[in-house]
């Protein structure tokens, strides 16, 4: 009986496993960097606000002030939508774009929302924002990851393996975390 | 098949798709609840509502910019909004959000905040938000009334 040559195999796992899930790797990674900086950036949406002034509104029900505002604004299409969170102001929303008067002294601001392309629908797949079928297919991905974790520390023997560099690098990579929330218990 | 059927297929399955898209998009739990409350009315007797879970409807004014993780619901009445607050990642709402009609459901919060508490949210939602906050504007404690979302049909 041929002897069973399991490093071969881990190694096969190894690679093809890698292959499979370079695209999810680069989703979640690029992502992860992406949405780590979150409160430096928008890493969804690029908002551009752009400032105009129009006469201040006089009208004076809600009906009358949007059909005057649209009026000076020029704007032929009717808002999905308006609201006015005080008197003083007139929020009309249209697609993406979102106008605030304020009425007595006609200043508008105007703000465009755009998803940034690529990276809106990789953070997205990130947080799991869609649910249903994408958990299921990010489990098997942390699954994945794990079988590549495991299979990378058996591919090589000798120096470089388990048994040589290999065990002080797999430890240095289990002392950042172990190390980094020690320091974060006692210093918070 | 042939191209004709591969491009008859294709067209009806990108029309498919855009009709899905444009439909209403369910976001977290199914609602559960038929009757809708008045945003108002919790607004104006908050402590009658509040641990009670309640279906509210408007026009969606406001998206948390950042993680999505809130939508601010307009009232029946002018000049008057809900935060439907939602834990972050359970449910993002997008910005594309902002000018539709929303039925959300969830649990009133009433909780009353010190001055100190104030400033540090204003100050958080100012970055979260991009804009400017002056501490100068909160004058003492507040009493915060928004719906802790659990789920919510956008259209």
């Amino acid at each position: 009986m041929a002897e069973f040559k399991w490093r071969k195999w881990n190694n096969i796992l190894h690679r093809d496993i890698g292959y499979l899930v370079v695209a999810m790797t680069l989703i979640y990674g690029i992502s992860g960097l992406a949405v780590n900086h979150v409160a430096d950036w928008n890493p969804n949406y690029t908002i551009e606000q752009e400032f105009l002034t129009i006469p201040p509104v006089t009208g004076k029900d809600k009906d009358a002030i949007v059909h005057e505002v649209l009026d000076r604004l020029r704007l032929d299409t009717a808002p999905s939508n308006s609201f006015r969170p005080d008197p003083e102001t007139l929020q009309l929303f249209f697609d993406k774009k979102t106008y605030t008067i304020d009425l007595p002294t006609g200043n508008v601001m105007v703000e465009h929302t755009r998803p940034r392309r690529v990276l809106y629908e990789m953070n997205q797949l990130h947080v799991n924002a869609p649910k249903r079928l994408w958990t299921f297919i990010a489990d098997i991905f942390a699954v994945a990851l794990i079988a590549m974790a495991v299979t990378g520390m058996f591919m090589l023997k000798g120096p470089t393996g388990l048994a040589g560099r290999g065990k002080w690098l797999i430890g240095t990579g289990v002392l950042v975390p172990v190390l980094y929330w020690v320091y974060h218990v006692n210093f918070p | 098949m042939n191209r004709k059927h591969f491009v008859t297929l294709g067209v009806s399955g990108v029309l498919l798709c855009a009709v899905v898209l444009a439909g209403p998009k369910n976001y977290g739990k199914k609602l559960t609840l038929k009757d809708k409350t008045k945003v108002s009315d919790i607004l104006a007797n908050p402590e009658q509502f509040a641990g009670k879970k309640v279906l509210v409807e408007g026009t969606v004014v406001d998206v948390c910019q950042e993680r999505g993780c809130w939508i601010k619901v307009s009232s029946d009445k002018e000049f008057e909004s809900i935060r439907i607050k939602v834990e972050d990642g359970v449910i993002v709402f997008p910005m594309e959000a902002k000018g539709k009609s929303a039925l959300a459901e969830g649990i009133v919060s009433v909780k009353t905040y010190s001055k100190e508490d104030l400033i540090k949210q204003g100050e958080m939602h100012a970055k979260e938000e991009g804009t400017t906050f002056d501490p100068a504007t909160v004058t003492g404690p507040k009493t915060v009334v928004q719906i802790k979302g659990e789920g919510a049909i956008i259209k």
